[in-house]
C-alpha cells in the first residue's frame, strides 16, 4: 500500500515537472531585466518553501515524539529534516547560480542566503547531534528540543539579518521582480512547488521506512545478544 | 539577452537536478545497506535459536 | 522564593568552586587574550577603521572564550556521578539549570571586564558612552549564557562535547551576536544611537524568548 503512494507520488511529481519544463522553456517570455536566468526562479522559490514548511513540519513532529513517547514520530521529524536540509541546498545552490549571473559573483551575503546557510548551519548540527547519539530515546529526545529551538531562532535570525542588510545594504535578491509577476508567468512556480512537495513526500516516507528498518535491526540485535 | 545567461540558466538547473539526483542515489544505497544488514542480523538470530533449541 | 533561595545555591555552589580552583577563567581570558594577539596580525588597519570593526572583533572575543567557561559548565558535574546526584536532589531542573546560568553568567561577565580594557589598551578605541557599553555586555552576555548552558546540559553525555557545543551554539546566537555588535560598534564610533535602538528590542526579545523556552525545556533534557 505505502509502495503505491510512493510510486504515485514520485511519477506524478516527475509528470509535473517534466510538463513544467516544457512549459518554462518554451512559453513563458524572458524576464525584462534578468534575461533567462529568471527562469531558475521556478526552482528556487518552491525548494525554499518546500524546505521550510519541511522544518516546521519536522519541529512538530518532534513535539508530537516528546509528548508520546513514539518514536516513529522521530523516525518521521528525522527524514523530514533530512529532506527538507537536501531542499535547502537546492536552494542555496540555485540562489547562488542566480546571483552570479545579475551581480558577477557567485556569493554575496544578501538577507535571504545569509539566512538560509545559518538554517543549513544549524541543521547540519542537528544531525551531527543525532549521530553523536547512541541510545534512540535519547538521541530522539534531545533532537526533538534542538529542533524546537532551532525553529524558533530561524524567525530571529530572518529578521535580524534582514534588519542588519538595511543598515548595510549588499546586492538583494529580488525574487519579486519588482512590482510582482505577470500572471501567465506565476502558474509554473506553483505548479512546481506543487510538483517538489511531492517528491518531497514521497522521500520522507521512503527515509521513514528506512528509519523503521534501523530499528528493526537494533530490536533483532538487542535479542540475538540477550540469548 | 546574451547567450551566457542561458549557459549558467543551464548550469543553474543542473545543479538542482544533480542535488536531487544524487539524494536519491544515496537514499537507495541506504537502503541496499540497511536491507544487507537486516537479513544478516535475521540470520543470526535464528541461528541462535537453532543452536539454543539444539542444546535443549 | 524557594526557587530562587535553591537556584542561588546551585550558583553559589558553581562560582565557589570555580573561585577556589580558577581554571575555566584563568583558560578563558588568556584564549581572550591570545585571540587579541591574532586579530592584530590578521587586520593591519587604521584607526578609524578598527574603530569601525572593533564592535565585531570584541563580541567575537567574547564569545569565543566564553564557550570555554560554558563547555565546563555541566561537563564538570560528570566527575564521581555528580550530575545524578544533582538531579536526584529536591532541586529541579529548570533550578538547576538556572542556578548554573548565574554562575556561567559571572564568570564570562568577569572575563569581559577583563578583556575589554586589554582591548581599549591594545587597539587604542576608547568607547565614549561606557555606561550603554556596558548596558550591551550584560544584555547580549546574558544571551550567550542561556544558550550555550542550555547546549551544555544537552551535550553533557557526548563523546565528542567540545567539538559539538561551539558548532551547535554560533548559529542560534546570530540575533544576539549582530544586535550585540551593532550596538557596540554604533557606541564605540560615536554614531548617534537613535537609529539602532531597535537592536536593543532584539536583544531582549532574543533574552527574554530563550530563557522561557530554556526554562521549559531543560528538564526534558536533563531527566527525560
Amino acid at each position: 500500500m505505502r509502495l503505491k503512494i510512493i510510486v504515485t507520488l514520485s511519477v506524478l511529481a516527475g509528470a509535473i515537472l517534466a510538463w513544467n519544463l516544457h512549459r518554462i522553456f518554451l512559453q513563458v517570455p524572458d524576464e525584462a531585466s534578468q534575461g533567462a536566468i529568471f527562469r531558475i526562479i521556478y526552482f528556487h522559490v518552491p525548494a525554499a518553501i518546500t524546505s521550510f514548511t519541511g522544518f516546521y513540519i519536522g519541529m512538530f513532529s518532534g513535539v508530537g515524539y516528546l509528548i508520546r513517547k513514539d518514536l516513529r514520530l522521530d523516525s518521521i521529524a528525522a527524514s523530514i529534516n533530512e529532506v527538507s536540509l537536501a531542499f535547502a541546498t537546492i536552494t542555496i545552490c540555485t540562489g547562488s547560480i542566480w546571483g552570479r549571473i545579475i551581480w558577477g559573483i557567485w556569493w554575496t551575503w544578501d538577507a535571504r542566503l545569509t539566512s538560509y546557510f545559518v538554517c543549513l548551519l544549524i541543521y547540519f548540527g542537528y544531525f551531527m547531534l543525532r549521530r553523536a547519539i547512541d541510545d534512540p530515546t535519547t538521541r530522539a529526545r534531545l533532537s526533538a528540543v534542538l529542533s524546537i529551538f532551532a525553529c524558533v531562532d530561524i524567525v530571529l535570525v530572518w529578521k535580524s539579518i534582514e534588519w542588519f542588510r538595511t543598515q548595510h545594504p549588499g546586492p538583494v535578491l529580488e525574487i519579486r521582480g519588482g512590482g510582482g509577476m505577470a500572471p501567465g508567468m506565476e502558474a509554473p512556480l506553483w505548479w512546481n512547488f506543487l510538483a517538489l512537495l511531492m517528491l518531497a513526500t514521497a522521500l520522507v516516507l521512503i527515509r521513514t521506512r528506512q528509519e523503521g528498518m534501523r530499528r528493526e535491526i537494533d530490536a533483532l540485535r538487542r535479542h540475538a545478544h540477550a540469548f | 539577452m546574451s547567450p551566457q545567461n542561458f549557459t549558467f540558466m543551464f548550469y543553474g538547473f543542473t545543479v538542482a537536478w544533480l542535488i536531487i539526483i544524487g539524494y536519491v542515489i544515496s537514499i537507495a544505497l541506504r537502503e541496499r545497506r540497511l536491507r544487507q544488514e537486516l537479513d544478516r542480523v535475521k540470520r543470526m538470530v535464528e541461528e541462535n535459536e537453532q543452536a539454543n533449541t539444539r542444546r535443549q | 522564593m524557594r526557587f530562587l533561595r535553591q537556584t542561588l545555591a546551585i550558583a553559589a555552589k558553581d562560582l565557589r568552586s570555580e573561585i577556589r580552583g580558577k581554571e575555566a577563567v584563568n583558560a578563558s581570558v588568556s584564549f581572550a587574550l591570545v585571540i587579541l594577539l591574532l586579530f592584530s596580525f590578521a587586520f593591519d588597519l587604521e584607526p578609524a577603521e578598527i574603530r569601525d570593526i572593533a564592535g565585531g572583533l570584541l563580541w567575537l572575543i567574547f564569545a569565543f572564550a566564553g564557550t570555554l567557561i560554558l563547555n565546563r559548565s555541566f561537563a564538570r558535574e560528570l566527575v564521581n556521578d555528580c550530575l545524578d546526584a544533582l538531579l536526584a536532589s529536591p532541586v529541579s531542573g529548570a533550578q538547576l539549570f538556572f542556578g548554573k546560568c548565574i554562575a556561567n553568567y559571572v564568570l564570562i561577565v568577569i572575563v569581559e571586564c577583563i578583556s575589554l580594557p586589554v582591548f581599549v589598551i591594545f587597539y587604542n578605541v576608547v568607547p565614549q558612552r561606557l555606561a550603554l557599553l556596558f548596558l550591551v555586555m550584560l544584555l547580549g552576555t546574558w544571551g550567550i549564557t542561556v544558550i550555550g548552558t542550555m547546549f551544555s546540559a544537552m551535550t553533557v553525555n557526548l563523546r565528542l562535547r567540545e567539538l559539538m557545543l561551539p558548532t551547535l551554539i554560533y548559529p542560534m546566537l546570530i540575533p544576539a551576536l549582530i544586535g550585540a555588535i551593532e550596538l557596540s560598534r554604533v557606541l564605540i564610533t560615536g554614531v548617534p544611537l537613535a537609529e539602532s535602538l531597535f537592536w536593543f528590542r532584539v536583544l531582549v526579545a532574543f533574552n527574554v524568548i530563550f530563557t522561557i523556552l530554556a526554562l521549559a525545556l531543560v528538564e526534558i533534557v536533563l531527566v527525560g
